[in-house]
C-alpha cells in the first residue's frame, strides 16, 4: 500500500475521479466526482450538495472504490474505501464548505447550494494501477524537467531567506510590499501576486501588485467573497488548483438549473487578476488574530501551488504581516530621509495642461477629467492636499497633521495611513501623473503638481 | 430493457471519459477505465472494451454475476450518463476491433488536450489487448452534476451545449 501523502496532487481536484459503490441488491453504481479530499493518511472525504445514489449505497453497503489520476504523472491509483461517518459541522465540514462557496461565488451561485454533508471514508488500501500507462518513451515523451525534491527545497529555503531579508530591511511599507512581490517572482518564480489591505469598511484594497501591469492597484474585494475575501473572513489560507475545471463543473450545474427553470439570478463575478488563471493561492496576513492583509498569488499552471507551497509561504506570510504592522504603526521619525525609487519623470517641457478634479461628497469619490480616480479616506486626503496647495501654495505635508485632522475620518487606532497614501500615490501615477505625492522624509511627503488644477465639488453625480 | 436514442449513441461514441463498474460476491465494488465502446445496431446492447492489463478483477466479477454499470462523461462540461445492464458475452477483442479502441483513444486525446492532459499521455494508455464485454442495456440515469443527477434518464438526450473553457 502506498501512502496517500505520497500522491497529494491526486486530491487537488485537477482531474475528476471515478467513484464506484454497490447497493445491497448487488447493483454497481459508478459516477465521476470532482474532488476527493485528503483528510489524513487513513481517511478521505467526499462532499455532497445533492442527495444521490452513492450516498444511499454506502449507507447500506459501506464499501467503495475510487480511481484517481495524478495530474503530474498521469498514473492511476485505486483506493479501496469503507464509509465511516458523515459530518455536517466541524473544521473539515467548514473547510470543504468554504471551498465550495469560493468557486460557487465566481459562477454567480454563492449560497445557492449549501454543503449537505461531508462523508468520511476509511482508506483500506491505496495502490498504483499497474499496467495503466506504458513506460515513457524518450523519443516521444518529454523528460521530467522538474528539479528533484532536495533541489527544490534548497531553492525554496534560499528564496525564503532572501524575501525574509527584504522584509527586514524595508524602509517603509511601500518598499516592503513592492520588494516582497518582486522577490516572490525572482526567487520563487511566482509571477503574479498582489497584497490587499483592509480599508476598515469591510473591503480589501489591492495596494501592491506584481505581474498585472499598471491596473492591479486599487481593485477592491468585499470580505467573504471569492477566494481572497473568504481567506480574509476565515483567516485561513486556501488554494484552488484546476480553476478552469472547477469553473466548468459549476457552469454545468448552473446550465442544468437554467434548463430546470430555477437558475440563480446573480451574474458571474469575474475572477480578480488573470482571466485565465488555473491556480490560485491566498494567505491571510495575521498579527495575532488581527488581519493586516491578504497576499494572493495566481498562475496559469494548474498545479503551481500545492500543500507544500502553502506551508512554506505561510512562514513568509507571517513575516510580511509583522513587517506591515511595523511599517504601518511605527511612529515616524521625521528627520530620517526615506530612500525610495524615483517616480516617473515629469512630462517634457510644454504648456501646463489643466486637470479637472471633481469631488462627489455623498460617497467621498474623486473623478479626474471625468474618470474615476479614488474614493473614501484616500480621496478625502487628496482633496485636503489639493485645496491647501490651491489656497496657499503649500507642497509639503506630514503624516502627523493628517492623523490630527478629524475630518478625514481616520480611525484612532491602526489607521492604515501608510497604506492609504500608497494607494493614493499609485492611483495618481496611473490616472493623473501630473499630480504626484512623493515621500521626502519618514512621515513627510511632498505634493508635486505640474498642471493647472480645477477643483469642483458637488453633493452627488 | 432500454434503447439508446441517436443523440445518446453519438454522445457515447464521442471523446467521452468512460468508467466501468462491477462488484464481487461480497458486494465489494471494483472499476476500470474502458478503452472504447460500440453501441450495437438497434441501440439495445453495448460492447465495451476493457484492457487486459488492468481489468482482471472486473472481468472476473462480470463473469461471476454479470451486473455491470458504465458511466460516460464529457470532459469539457461534465455532462454524463450512466448505463446499467446485464452482461451477455465476454471474449477477447478481435483484431478488427482494435481500430475501434485506437479511434476512441485518439478522439479522447483530442478532447482532453486543451484541458491540460497532453495527447502524448493518452497515447501511453495501454489499450491492447482488450476484452470485449457485450451487455444488454437495462437502465439509463442522468449523471450530469446538478439537481437531476441520479434520476432515471427521460430522453431524448440533450446534446452538450458549448461551455466556456
Amino acid at each position: 500500500m502506498i501512502s496517500l501523502r505520497d500522491i497529494p496532487e491526486c486530491f487537488e481536484g485537477v482531474i475528476p475521479a471515478m467513484m464506484t459503490t454497490c447497493s445491497l441488491e448487488g447493483e454497481p453504481n459508478i459516477t465521476e466526482i470532482s474532488q476527493v479530499h485528503l483528510v489524513d493518511d487513513q481517511h478521505v472525504a467526499l462532499s455532497h450538495q445533492f442527495f444521490n445514489k452513492t450516498q444511499r449505497n454506502v449507507r447500506e453497503n459501506p464499501h467503495a472504490s475510487v480511481l484517481v489520476l495524478s495530474p503530474r504523472t498521469f498514473e492511476m491509483y485505486r483506493l479501496e474505501l469503507r464509509f465511516d461517518h458523515p459530518e455536517n459541522e466541524g473544521p473539515l465540514f467548514d473547510e470543504m464548505s468554504a471551498r465550495l462557496q469560493v468557486i460557487a461565488s465566481h459562477t454567480g451561485m454563492l449560497g445557492v447550494f449549501q454543503l449537505r454533508c461531508a462523508d468520511v471514508y476509511d482508506v483500506l488500501s491505496a495502490e498504483k494501477v499497474e499496467g495503466f500507462l506504458l513506460p515513457p518513451d524518450p523519443r516521444v515523451d518529454r523528460p521530467d524537467l522538474a528539479p528533484g525534491r532536495v533541489a527544490a527545497i534548497a531553492r525554496e529555503l534560499r528564496g525564503l531567506q532572501a524575501i525574509s531579508g527584504r522584509v527586514n530591511r524595508a524602509s517603509c511599507l511601500e518598499v516592503l510590499l513592492e520588494s516582497v512581490l518582486q522577490a516572490l517572482d525572482e526567487e520563487l518564480g511566482f509571477r503574479h501576486s498582489m497584497v490587499l489591505l483592509p480599508d476598515g469598511r469591510g473591503r480589501l484594497v489591492a495596494t501592491a501588485s506584481h505581474g498585472y501591469g499598471s491596473g492591479g492597484v486599487g481593485a477592491e474585494v468585499p470580505l467573504g467573497e471569492g477566494l481572497i475575501g473568504t481567506v480574509a473572513a476565515r483567516r485561513r489560507p486556501m488554494r484552488v488548483a484546476g480553476v478552469g475545471a472547477e469553473l466548468r463543473y459549476w457552469r454545468t450545474i448552473r446550465a442544468e438549473l437554467e434548463h430546470a427553470g430555477s437558475a440563480p439570478s446573480a451574474p458571474e463575478i469575474p475572477l480578480p487578476g488573470l482571466p485565465d488563471a488555473q491556480a490560485q493561492l491566498a494567505l491571510p496576513l495575521l498579527v495575532g488574530d488581527r488581519l493586516v492583509g491578504v497576499v494572493a498569488l495566481e498562475s496559469r499552471t494548474a498545479m503551481a501551488f500545492d500543500a507544500w507551497t502553502e506551508t512554506f509561504l505561510n512562514i513568509l506570510a507571517n513575516q510580511i504581516a509583522l513587517g506591515i504592522d511595523r511599517a504601518s504603526s511605527a511612529d515616524a521619525d521625521e528627520s530620517e530621509p526615506i530612500p525610495i525609487a524615483p517616480g516617473p519623470a515629469p512630462s517634457a517641457v510644454r504648456a501646463p495642461r489643466k486637470r479637472v478634479f471633481q469631488l462627489f461628497r455623498n460617497d467621498d469619490c474623486i473623478f479626474v477629467d471625468g474618470e474615476y480616480l479614488i474614493r473614501n479616506i484616500p480621496a478625502k486626503i487628496l482633496w485636503k492636499l489639493l485645496r491647501a496647495n490651491a489656497e496657499s501654495g503649500r507642497t509639503e505635508f506630514s503624516n502627523r497633521e493628517l492623523r490630527l485632522d478629524d475630518s478625514l475620518g481616520l480611525p484612532e487606532l491602526r489607521d492604515n495611513l501608510e497604506s492609504r497614501l500608497i494607494l493614493l500615490r499609485k492611483r495618481l501615477e496611473e490616472k493623473c501623473p501630473d499630480v504626484q505625492i512623493r515621500p521626502v522624509r519618514r512621515g513627510r511627503f511632498e505634493l508635486q503638481v505640474s498642471c493647472a488644477v480645477d477643483l469642483r465639488e458637488s453633493e452627488s453625480a | 430493457m432500454a434503447s439508446l436514442d441517436p443523440a445518446l449513441v453519438e454522445f457515447l461514441s464521442s471523446g467521452v471519459v468512460l468508467g466501468c463498474a462491477s462488484r464481487d460476491a461480497r458486494l465489494v465494488p471494483r472499476s476500470v477505465w474502458p478503452v472504447g465502446l460500440r453501441v450495437e445496431p438497434g441501440g439495445e446492447e453495448i460492447t465495451v472494451f476493457l484492457p487486459v492489463a488492468t481489468a482482471a478483477e472486473v472481468v472476473a466479477n462480470l463473469r461471476d454475476n454479470r451486473r455491470i454499470a458504465l458511466v460516460a462523461t464529457a470532459p469539457v462540461d461534465h455532462r454524463a450518463v450512466q448505463v446499467k445492464g446485464q452482461v451477455l458475452e465476454i471474449r477477447p477483442a478481435s483484431d478488427e476491433e482494435r481500430s475501434e479502441t485506437d479511434r476512441y483513444r485518439a478522439c479522447l486525446a483530442r478532447t482532453v488536450d486543451p484541458l491540460g492532459v497532453p495527447r502524448a499521455v493518452l497515447l501511453r494508455v495501454l489499450h491492447w489487448p482488450a476484452h470485449a464485454v457485450r451487455f444488454r442495456v437495462e437502465q439509463l440515469f442522468v449523471q450530469t452534476p446538478g439537481p437531476s443527477a441520479g434520476q432515471p434518464f427521460q430522453g431524448p438526450f440533450r446534446p452538450p451545449e458549448p461551455v466556456r473553457t
